[in-house]
């Protein structure tokens, strides 16, 4: 169709408060230039629509029609103890820890003592002090050239974790990356966090986006995550994003694996009113591993979308993905997960199964696994499967005297179990089931 | 496994390049000018002697068509069509009806006895009640011969041409023409529907089995002519029938296009199985010519307790995009697809199917084996939906590829939409080259890589080979052979 499309109201804003925040935004000459063009590139491009093929089930334009301010200089009253009553399950991890507070770095929120082999920095404050060289390699991405969400995200970035592990260095604890919404009023807040991860080393990385209980609901977090590791290393790389049901969450992981690398990626989603959850993961090098699960949570109207890409882009490389969903009232769940074999990318071999459990007659969920394929020695395949709880396996628990809502609850956790396992550090784990526990007992009430 | 050996032989006889079917037959034949505007479109109306409201709904076909643009998202990627370089109409010259075989063009036979249709067998087997077929030939875009009329129509089936339904039976032309397929439903099938030259148009009565299979051959002739075939099949109430189409197409240099439109309705407890073997002409080994298959096929089981099954195996065509589909809405109705793509040289499979539940109680199946093999690029494409309100329903699905070549691509784009929580829906596919150790296992005891291929391929296969009828059966293992001609090794 060649009819102009009318910008809404909430392009119109997201590409016009540009020019007022600019100035404040972090970064020099290269990083202004860097974010003049991914404004002028979401312009063009204008929210994504059910008209661009990727975004089919999330019709961003269509969703996201009020406008927020974008947030750049918010200044939070907080505390330690408001944090931890806002991590929840959280607060409990072993971890260290760099804190954001509606999109800006907080000292006295963060604690890294012991971490040792390892540099955590404020993306905000090295954009502002780095030469132009390190400017510009901090605002590029190896995302997708046409994602509006991620030129949005380039154009508006106020801060996020630079984290560099060393070579050959094994992180003791898990590190943290906490993002946090405070305050009375909705903000377009953007975070990046660029984490790289040297030859041999090992490191656990825990992402979480969660709302100061008390503060408003509303929100829009468009958050990005490069991650890159070398040769040999060892990647847990968790994220939680646990709201109270209203907020925007807009994610991008960028990954990118050396050659033996074994990365094992894991998100949970739950409470967000909107969640878009995009993951492109590339092997650089031979022989590498990957596992990227997640586990949704729906209710009432929530809408959450995961859409990954799996780039075998070199031989003898391995993938795996398990996405499991349970979605409640008129919940919407979506599942986009595509693995590409390119051409003499031999002995790939990749598994995806998406798999969602109904719970309401009005809850919906579409997938579309994709697979495309340009070698011949490969073994891919996929599944995915939609259905309600199994009246059979119900009819069991309760022919042994168990209650039918303490059966369901049975059933729907050993479901969301299955994809809570893969995650390897027990710690986080647990952290994770917890979350999903909580999310479940509020099940029917 | 009899027909591993036929397949060997034919492999050894034919080539890429020298394709089986690839002849042309110099019969004079009438043509509607080159190029495609309003007068176009009347010409063709006029000349068949159309009513006035099918003029009308051909022009308004047109005027959708005009506005509408050609579609991008398949996988597939060809030099831009220049509609206005095509001719839209062409009938053989002898278009009186002849009475009989002998009346007909002897070259027109002959080239029928080069596509191996056993005409003259068939009167001859017509005395044999187990296997049956009646063949309605569609040469280029009039049907010229049609067999086994008096004995359909003792059974009160109607099976002709779509141009002689519409003088025949304009009532249930008008009824049903476009009620599955609308004009404006896609960009080739817009374009069919304001130019088809011909097709088949199948009635079935309440309460009747067909008696036979039902048959056409539909064949691409004269140079330049796209090919726009309309087929109508109505299976009235607690009816059955089954319809075989089978396709060849001579050899040429320049693209052909071919964009056909397939409507099937049944009613309450009736069923439809067509079958579908095409083979058209897939381009010389450099991938020049060959043909473009846009097609549009759609199923609609209006009725409670229908069933609607598509069994197809594309081996042909340089250019597949096709999407046999089935609209669940009667309740308790039943949708199938099972298909074969083999794509060879620089062939492009863009193909799937649709199943659409909206009745309660609806079930589905989807089972679709892609072979690729050369440098061609075979895609799976699918929808399974559930409506909100349907409640019950069933689907399953598995589409295997398998990959023969490092330069061939096998790719599965399925999208599966449950709005109803009482769905059931399962949908597995895998990719995977052939197994070096069941080549070994065939070679160990005494079989040549190509026949092992063979054997493992047909193995392959066969959940979708079983749906065939017999009378395609033999056919398409040969097909299957033939296609994957120089592919090993």
């Amino acid at each position: 169709m060649n009819v102009a499309i009318m910008k809404t109201k909430a392009e119109q804003a997201l590409s016009e408060q540009f020019e007022r925040v600019a100035a404040k935004l972090p970064g020099g000459a290269a990083v202004a230039e860097a974010r003049r063009e991914a404004i002028g590139k979401f312009t063009a491009l204008g929210l994504p629509s059910r008209r661009v093929e990727e975004w089919k089930y999330t019709d961003l334009r269509n969703v996201l029609k009020e406008p927020l301010a974008v947030g750049v200089e918010d200044e939070a009253k907080l505390t330690v103890a408001d944090l931890i009553v806002a991590l929840g399950p959280l607060a409990h991890l072993d971890s260290v820890r760099i804190t954001f507070v509606n999109g800006r770095h907080r000292r006295d929120l963060s604690n890294l003592d012991g971490a040792e082999g390892i540099e955590v920095a404020s993306l905000g404050a090295t954009l502002t002090s780095a030469q132009d060289k390190v400017g510009s390699a901090l605002a590029r991405t190896t995302g997708p050239e046409n994602d509006a969400v991620l030129a949005l995200n380039t154009a508006y970035m106020t801060d996020g974790a630079v984290v560099r592990v060393g070579d050959g260095v094994t992180l003791g604890k898990p590190l943290l990356i906490v993002n946090l919404r405070a305050g009375a009023e909705g903000r377009f807040v953007a975070t990046r966090n660029v984490i790289s991860v040297g030859k041999g080393a090992s490191a656990t990385i825990v992402e979480a986006y969660v709302g100061l209980p008390g503060s408003t609901a509303e929100g829009q977090h468009n958050a990005a995550t490069e991650l890159s590791a070398g040769d040999n290393a060892k990647v847990t790389h968790v994220k939680i994003a646990a709201d109270s049901g209203k907020a925007t969450h807009l994610s991008n992981w960028m990954v990118g694996l050396g050659a033996e690398t074994d990365y094992r990626g894991f998100q949970l989603t739950q409470g967000t009113g909107l969640a878009r959850n995009q993951i492109f993961a590339t092997y650089h090098g031979e022989g590498a591993k990957l596992d990227v699960s997640g586990l949704f949570l729906g209710r009432a109207s929530e809408h959450i979308d995961t859409t990954l890409v799996v780039d075998h882009a070199v031989p003898h490389c391995q993938s795996r993905e398990l996405f499991k969903g349970v979605l409640d009232g008129e919940a919407r769940g979506i599942f986009q997960g595509k693995v590409i074999v390119r051409p003499d990318a031999q002995k790939s071999d990749g598994k995806q199964m998406a798999q969602a459990l109904m719970l309401s007659p009005d809850c919906e969920f579409s997938s579309k696994p994709e697979l495309e394929i340009y070698a011949d020695d490969v073994v891919c395949g996929h599944g995915s499967t939609a259905a309600e709880l199994d009246n059979d396996l119900l009819f069991y628990l309760r022919a042994r005297g168990i209650p039918l809502a303490e059966a369901r609850s049975m059933l729907i956790e050993s479901f969301a179990g299955e994809a809570l396992d893969r995650i390897e550090h027990e710690g986080v784990r647990e952290v994770a089931a917890e979350f999903a526990r909580g999310w479940l007992a509020k099940l029917g009430k | 496994m009899a027909a591993v050996q036929e397949t060997i032989e034919q492999v050894k006889k034919i080539d890429v390049d020298q394709y089986k079917y690839g002849f042309e037959t110099a019969i004079e034949s009438v043509k509607a000018p080159k190029g495609l505007d309003e007068s176009t479109v009347r010409y063709i109306s006029a000349r068949k002697n159309e009513p006035e409201w099918m003029l009308e709904w051909r022009l308004a076909a047109f005027e959708r068509w005009k506005a509408m643009v050609e579609p991008t998202w398949a996988k597939v990627s060809y030099p831009k069509i220049d509609f206005q370089d095509l001719y839209y109409y062409s009938a053989p010259k002898s278009t009186e009806g002849p009475k009989s075989l002998d009346e007909i063009d002897p070259k027109l036979l002959e080239t029928y006895k080069k596509l191996g249709i056993p005409l003259k067998e068939q009167e001859i087997l017509a005395g044999v009640q187990s296997s049956r077929v009646a063949v309605d030939a569609v040469f280029d875009s009039v049907s010229v011969v049609t067999t086994f009329k008096a004995e359909l129509k003792k059974a009160g089936v109607i099976f002709c041409s779509i141009s002689e339904a519409l003088r025949e039976h304009p009532e249930l032309v008008k009824k049903y023409l476009g009620s599955v397929v609308p004009q404006s439903d896609n960009f080739y099938a817009a374009l069919n529907a304001a130019v088809f030259s011909d097709g088949s148009f199948v009635y079935i009565p309440p309460n009747t089995r067909c008696p036979m299979e039902l048959s056409t051959y539909f064949r691409i002739n004269e140079k330049n002519t796209g090919q726009f075939e309309r087929t109508l099949i109505i299976a009235d109430k607690g009816s059955y029938v089954s319809y075989l189409e089978g396709c060849t197409a001579p050899s040429r240099d320049e693209n052909q296009l071919h964009a056909a439109v397939v409507e099937l309705i049944a009613h309450d407890d009736a069923e439809i199985k067509y079958s579908t073997v095409q083979n058209w002409y897939p381009g010389d080994k450099d991938g020049k010519g060959g043909i473009y298959n846009f097609v549009t096929k759609r199923g609609d089981c209006r009725g409670r307790n229908s069933k609607i099954s598509w069994t197809q195996v594309e081996t042909g065509s340089a250019i597949t995009w096709k999407y046999p589909s089935c609209i669940l809405r009667g309740d308790n109705s039943r949708g199938e697809f099972y298909s074969i793509a083999v794509s060879n040289g620089h062939q492009q499979v863009d193909s799937g199917t649709k199943m659409i539940h909206l009745g309660k109680n609806t079930s589905s199946r989807i089972i679709s084996k892609g072979i690729a093999a050369g440098f061609s690029q075979n895609t799976y494409r699918g929808l399974v939906s559930a409506h909100r309100k349907a409640t019950g329903a069933r689907n399953f699905t598995a589409c295997d590829s398998l990959l023969i070549g490092d330069k061939c691509g096998a790719h599965t784009v399925p999208y599966i939409e449950a709005k109803n929580s009482s769905a059931h829906f399962e949908h597995e596919a895998t990719t995977s080259k052939i197994s070096d150790d069941m080549l070994f296992y065939c070679r160990q005891r005494g079989l040549s890589e190509e026949e092992a291929v063979a054997l493992v391929v047909n193995g392959f296969v066969r959940d979708v080979l079983q749906q065939l009828p017999m009378e395609f059966l033999a056919e398409t293992q040969k097909l299957i052979g033939i296609s994957l001609e120089g592919s090993v090794g």
